[in-house]
């Protein structure tokens, strides 16, 4: 009898210290930080000491949400970050900027660093996520900077203020919600953009699939040019929309980008990625309908491969 | 014919009613955001519909119950679910203004401390105006429909049998019908038809089945 229970404990115990070796717990390789349930999202934050990287996670088997050189915060460290910034050479002299997305701040922390002249407003969904990047991203305030803690699309739906850069990372661990996607709120973007305005937005897929292609068709739609910068292997491209009359070449678009970079260290060759990865969609025949409020399947087209999308040039 | 139809009406109003549901947030989410508020608030308000629908269709059974009855309060349902796209827009506005409303820098600054004096601007709390275009939006069609099982109830209850079992057969299929509307509008009906056509669609269904009822009724000898 005794040797039963004695055994059922040992079991249990057993079962109980399996279980909490599993669920991502620390390791040798990663150390939790941080890892708790906010309204909207499981928050983790997760240093890899072996990289001497920190990185965001909305829960970790759903791909970085950001990621953080220990040793130099305010660096891009993803690729698709840096893509994003190609936004600053695409404008002629941007003055402000809207951040639909905080993350792990990476982009505002660049920004307020190498352009310290810009105002910045960011707009975030989670009052945690602003939280843990003061906490543990060293993300700090400065007179120029302001969050709104709210919806992309409300926020934008009641502000009056336009922007040069409007730059869209609204990620819901790994999909952008729907009302995000659609013409309705591209075309919300485009009204807060001053002339000569630029929008970059990111989207993170595992594969090429008919979303992709429904949103670029969405934004040819609403922008008089439309580029794309794929970021190499991460899986994201980033879709810029520009309210200018000409496109802008490659050439253009890369020396502005080395003056941009003239005399500094930003921490990676912004001029030769957007020579390496330019792609101009303006008038690029894309088989897809526009994505409306009304009807946007995005779940469906996320899973569905492209019925035929001619890549000239794509990403590898 | 009439336990056929009957038993088809509360099938289709269980499907239409999470049909209904789950048009509603994409209705929603647009103006309110993808929330959690918005789940909680559009369902509590599906519920309570089913709930008062259900006090109200089993006292209107106990007079003078009538097959066509079923298919005026079902014809009902059709009508406002084919009527919401006409005003949804200015329900939302209503419940939580977009032009001339105060600006986000108006909403209550944060500020929230010390640390970098980061400038926090909070949103406002927006739980009563989602429950507000809940209410407004559905609560009348989830009332009709939730009227339609015990009414059904009492047309079949000499058809029934059992009462216990008859009323649990009728329960049942209710919540089938309310799993197949889940199911397909989830799954196939949103990707294939968008939202507005979703609602129309659903209004013309109840419509239709209301009418095959009053037929069915008129075709009915008298006693």
């Amino acid at each position: 009898m005794r040797v039963r229970v004695v055994a059922g404990i040992a079991a249990l115990a057993a079962w109980v210290t399996i279980l909490a070796a599993v669920p991502g717990a620390s390791s040798e390789d990663s150390i939790i930080r941080y890892d708790r349930e906010s309204r909207y999202y499981r928050i983790q934050v997760v240093d890899y000491p072996a990289q001497g990287r920190r990185c965001l996670h909305f829960s970790k088997s759903r791909g970085i949400q950001s990621s953080m050189i220990l040793a130099d915060p305010a660096r891009l460290d993803l690729k698709y970050s840096q893509a994003m910034a190609a936004a600053l050479a695409l404008h002629r002299e941007p003055r402000n900027v809207l951040v639909v997305g905080l993350g792990g701040a990476s982009i505002p922390k660049f920004l307020q660093k190498y352009y310290p002249e810009l105002e910045l407003d960011i707009v975030e969904l989670d009052p945690d996520v602003v939280r843990v990047c003061q906490d543990y991203f060293e993300f700090r305030g400065n007179a120029k900077t302001r969050v709104f803690v709210m919806d992309g699309r409300m926020y934008l739906k009641r502000a009056e203020k336009q922007y040069d850069l409007i730059l869209l990372d609204a990620y819901a661990a790994d999909h952008v919600p729907f009302h995000l996607t659609t013409v309705e709120f591209v075309q919300l973007v485009k009204s807060h953009l001053k002339p000569g305005g630029v929008v970059a937005s990111n989207l993170w897929e595992k594969a090429i699939n008919r979303f992709y292609l429904a949103e670029l068709k969405t934004f040819q739609a609403t922008f008089p040019q439309v580029y794309l910068l794929p970021a190499a292997q991460s899986g994201n491209i980033i879709v810029f929309g520009a309210m200018a009359d000409e496109p802008v070449t490659p050439k253009e678009w890369v020396l502005r980008a080395e003056a941009i970079v003239r005399g500094r260290d930003i921490g990676f060759d912004l001029a030769d990625l957007i020579g390496r990865e330019y792609q101009c969609l303006t008038d690029r025949k894309i088989d897809e309908a526009v994505l409306t409020d009304d009807k946007a399947p995005v779940n469906t087209l996320r899973h569905e491969h492209p019925k035929h999308f001619e890549e000239e040039g794509a990403s590898p | 014919m009439i336990r056929a139809v009957v038993l088809a009406a509360v099938f289709l109003s269980g499907a239409a009613l999470m049909s209904l549901e789950m048009a509603g947030f994409r209705l929603v989410q647009p103006e309110f955001g993808s929330d959690i508020i918005v789940w909680g608030s559009l369902i509590s308000v599906f519920l309570g519909g089913l709930a008062i629908g259900a006090i109200l269709g089993g006292r209107l059974a106990d007079r003078r119950p009538a097959l066509w009855k079923l298919g005026a309060i079902l014809a009902l349902g059709g009508v406002v679910a084919l009527s919401i796209p006409l005003y949804s827009d200015a329900v939302l506005d209503y419940m939580f203004p977009g032009e001339g409303a105060p600006l986000p820098e108006e909403w209550g600054a944060g500020g929230t401390g010390a640390v970098g004096q980061l400038v926090v601007y909070m949103p406002p709390d927006l739980r009563w105006p989602t429950l507000g275009v809940g209410l407004l939006l559905f609560l009348v069609p989830s009332v009709l429909l939730g009227m339609v099982t015990p009414y059904a109830a009492k047309l079949l209850i000499h058809a029934l049998g059992h009462l216990g079992a008859g009323v649990g057969k009728i329960s049942g299929l209710s919540t089938v019908g309310a799993i197949v509307g889940t199911l397909g509008t989830t799954f196939y009906l949103i990707t294939w038809m968008g939202t507005r056509w979703l609602l129309a669609v659903n209004g013309l269904v109840l419509v239709g089945l209301g009418l095959a009822l009053a037929l069915v009724h008129l075709a009915t000898p008298r006693e």
